[in-house]
């Protein structure tokens, strides 16, 4: 078996929350060492953020943080004590990436900035991943995936355009964007470093991944002075497409017909000969033309059904459909995720046993495994400062009792 | 500015891919493409379906004016090739003796049957690394069903969760399920590239689109396993008094008084309310604000309403954001594609990039550096490629001469 992908990379993380935690979780499920600073002082809000193992909430015992954490080692470190500080300076100086996704100031108030890292550590990959950047008038902005899928435009492309603008409903720049955009730029930034010698400071700001992904309808502004509405489920030159009722409560069907012999098909499987027999449905232009009558007609057909017998019907017939799963459907039901294996089990000191995510790729040779659960707060701040600081166990006590490792 | 200089090193100078995705995977070449890898886009000879893809610049319908091709193309080098005839088959293997990476999005087997499969890359190329990027991932019961962005949405749950609670479920702009493939596909395609580096040995990586979304569900799987409750979609209400979406003068804010576990920000928010004489605004402080169970009652989303909602009219999106922001507030416009091109943060940023789109000969304004790296800064290199652009120069490089492309071409090779 191959040997991971990062190991023999340390990562010191003073990231916290969604996107920062998540990014660092990347490459620590793959084989980067990767140290969590962490201070009940000053508690990563996830740590008390729903769902808590039979709801009871507790700073080890919430679902959300421990799948963004999974595969790390938990040092509580006082950042306000000097001595904390020094600690996390021989931590950096024995690491090859430091992360945050503070307000940008945060780490220099700690005297880290990148600037006084690299005098100590001068082939250091700073990531610093802020709300909108380093520097200039919104620097100091608070905000979170929710309030960022509404500034970067996201928001406003999704929903029912009759509707107010639905979002994602989820802290989605959290989840995806950020986190695999700046997990990209960590491991080209390690390449480079490999090559050269040379680290680098990474600035990050989380607004700008999503509105990269939005390329095409800011360009559609730029160049064609056109503001792109939301527009449900419509798709620009296909119909029907769209999301159609099944038999049960809150039971959905997602329907696209990109093409003519979809259009065929999805009437065989249907029984409706006369939708592919009527001329001015023969062509997409048509379709689209006709489109809010044919959602109708579509919905009259789909609602009598069973939302997995017409998903296994329609990809018989080749017709793109898929059913609209929930959480429960996905965890307990779907036999493409129980094959890939997605969903892992592990046992966790406190939480006992419970789900996580398995990263959503494979390979052929390195195995993909999480190597722990989230760990404890402070769980494992005795063995790093023992174990890679080398400190004799009375030094340990010594600042535990000045209350520098809370 | 966030671009970098042509003397500026590249963060992947030096990696050769190979990109012969199609929409689902076509964000992927372009993260590898800005960071200085040499990207190669292999296009059939009628031109990748991203092509007809509107809208179009200038809305002028024809191959080199799509947009979306535009923007996930940029800095690519761009060849035509017939990957289902033979010859095209033997060039796209010697191209691959080339390269470190190839992406590709056909449905599980196509590639192999085509001779082009990860065993026989590897057996030319070892330390090739293969990405194959799919609805479902390469095996499984639904490994050959058809798929598009919204079933992708569909199947991976997220879909679920967007939208009004009394209608359908509604899809995110911009296809991000195809986004969220192509990123988590560049993330694990780089994670192998540093692999083949120390242990000589590529391997393939097999994406799931669906699998991609599950990623983005936040909590809910987590709620459904300890609390045993599925969660739903609450579209544009509020999910918690204090969080959601309000109208205002021109268009929408978000707010998010309390910010993660609720309560950090909460005071800065009742201050402005009081400050800015909202009537009612002062109940805002009872100790009971405090309580998570309490904001997640009907009773404090209909309080916080009566009293956010009347404020929030009186005022632009930009009046509240930046007020709002002044007094430490989580709140934001909802932008459209015209706050965004106008945003004076991403302007002090210089976060726009100016490509020449030759058809038109104008330069196009798109979203540029999406991180910005000191040592090896981002930068589009060049545009993206006409169809078969670099048709001479690649296939020249492989050794094959002027001549004989005219033949492959005549004969719908190339």
């Amino acid at each position: 078996m191959a040997r991971l992908p990062l190991e023999g990379v340390r990562v010191t993380d003073f990231s916290w929350i969604g996107a920062g935690s998540y990014t660092t979780k990347l490459l620590a499920d793959f084989g980067a060492d990767v140290i969590k600073i962490e201070s009940s002082t000053r508690l990563d809000s996830l740590r008390s953020t729903a769902p808590f193992k039979d709801r009871v909430p507790g700073v080890n015992r919430s679902g959300y943080f421990a799948d963004r954490n999974t595969s790390k080692r938990s040092v509580t470190v006082n950042m306000k004590h000097p001595r904390g500080q020094e600690l996390a300076r021989a931590l950096i100086a024995r690491s090859d990436v430091v992360a945050n996704n503070f307000t940008p100031g945060t780490m220099e108030k700690f005297g880290l900035g990148y600037e006084d890292v690299r005098r100590f550590k001068p082939d250091i990959i700073y990531l610093a991943m802020s709300m909108q950047g380093a520097r200039g008038p919104d620097s100091e902005f608070v905000g979170f995936g929710l309030t960022i899928g509404a500034l970067t435009g996201l928001q406003y492309l999704s929903g029912s355009p009759e509707r107010i603008p639905a979002g994602t409903g989820t802290n989605y720049p959290d989840h995806v964007p950020n986190p695999c955009h700046a997990g990209f730029a960590v491991l080209a930034a390690l390449h480079h470093r490999r090559r050269t010698g040379r680290g680098q400071y990474i600035d990050f700001a989380q607004t700008e991944p999503t509105i990269a992904l939005l390329g095409p309808a800011i360009v559609d502004y730029t160049a064609n002075g056109r503001i792109e509405e939301r527009s449900g489920n419509d798709h620009p030159r296909a119909a029907p497409h769209g999301v159609y009722p099944c038999l049960g409560e809150d039971r959905w069907i997602a329907i696209c017909v990109m093409h003519d012999g979809q259009w065929r098909r999805l009437a065989e499987a249907l029984g409706r000969p006369e939708w592919s027999a009527a001329a001015d449905w023969s062509t997409g232009e048509g379709r689209r033309a006709d489109r809010r009558r044919l959602d109708r007609l579509l919905a009259a057909e789909t609602a009598k059904r069973d939302p997995y017998e017409l998903m296994l019907l329609l990809q018989r017939h080749g017709v793109p459909a898929g059913v609209v799963q929930n959480a429960a459907d996905l965890v307990a039901r779907d036999p493409q995720l129980t094959h890939r294996g997605h969903w892992l089990r592990l046992e966790h000191p406190e939480m006992g046993e419970s789900i996580y995510n398995a990263p959503p790729f494979r390979f052929s040779r390195t195995q993909v495994a999480l190597s722990r659960p989230a760990p404890l707060l402070g769980q494992h701040t005795a063995e790093v400062l023992g174990g890679l600081l080398g400190m004799p166990c009375e030094e340990v006590a010594a600042l535990a009792a000045e209350g520098v490792l809370v | 500015m966030s671009e970098g200089t042509a003397a500026s090193p590249a963060a992947l100078e030096g990696i050769r891919v190979l990109d012969a995705a199609g929409p689902m995977g076509a964000y992927c070449g372009k993260l590898f493409a800005d960071m200085g890898a040499d990207v190669i886009l292999v296009e059939p000879p009628a031109g990748s379906t991203l092509r007809r893809e509107p809208p179009f610049i200038g809305d002028v319908e024809q191959p080199e004016s799509g947009i979306a091709f535009t923007y996930c193309n940029t800095s690519e080098r761009g060849i035509t090739l017939n990957l289902d005839e033979a010859r095209g088959q033997a060039l796209f293997l010697k191209l691959c003796a080339t390269a470190h990476l190839v992406i590709e999005t056909e449905k599980p087997g196509v590639m192999a049957r085509r001779g082009l499969g990860y065993a026989q890359l590897a057996a030319a190329t070892p330390a090739i690394v293969l990405t194959s990027i799919t609805p479902f991932g390469q095996t499984g019961p639904y490994a050959d069903f058809e798929s598009e962005d919204l079933v992708g949405l569909a199947m991976g749950g997220l879909l679920n969760m967007m939208g009004d609670p009394d209608i359908a479920p509604t899809r995110a702009g911009g296809n991000q399920a195809y986004a969220m493939a192509s990123m988590f596909g560049a993330v694990a395609s780089m994670l192998a590239l540093l692999e083949a580096q120390q242990s000589g040995a590529g391997q393939h990586v097999d994406v799931s689109m669906q699998e991609c979304v599950v990623m983005a569900l936040e909590n809910a799987a987590q709620f459904y396993d300890l609390e045993g409750t599925v969660r739903r979609r609450f579209g544009g209400a509020q999910r918690q008094a204090g969080t959601g979406t309000f109208a205002c003068k021109d268009g929408y804010v978000y707010i998010f008084a309390g910010g993660m576990a609720a309560v950090r920000f909460w005071g800065n928010a009742v201050r402005w309310l009081i400050d800015g004489g909202a009537p009612g605004a002062e109940q805002l402080e009872d100790p009971r604000w405090s309580d998570i169970g309490f904001l997640d009652s009907a009773e404090a989303k209909q309080i916080f309403s009566g009293i956010f909602g009347p404020f929030a009219l009186r005022y632009t999106k930009a009046e509240l954001y930046y007020e709002g922001q002044r007094r430490r507030v989580p709140i934001c416009p909802v932008s459209t594609a015209a706050d965004i091109a106008g945003n004076r943060q991403l302007q002090h940023r210089g976060f726009f990039a100016q490509v020449m789109h030759a058809p038109s000969n104008r330069a196009l304004t798109m979203p540029g550096a999406p991180y910005r790296l000191s040592e090896t800064p981002w930068r589009i290199r060049r545009p993206a490629p006409r169809l078969g652009e670099h048709n001479a120069e690649i296939y020249g490089e492989l050794g094959v001469e002027a001549r004989e492309l005219r033949a492959l071409a005549r004969q719908g090779v190339i």
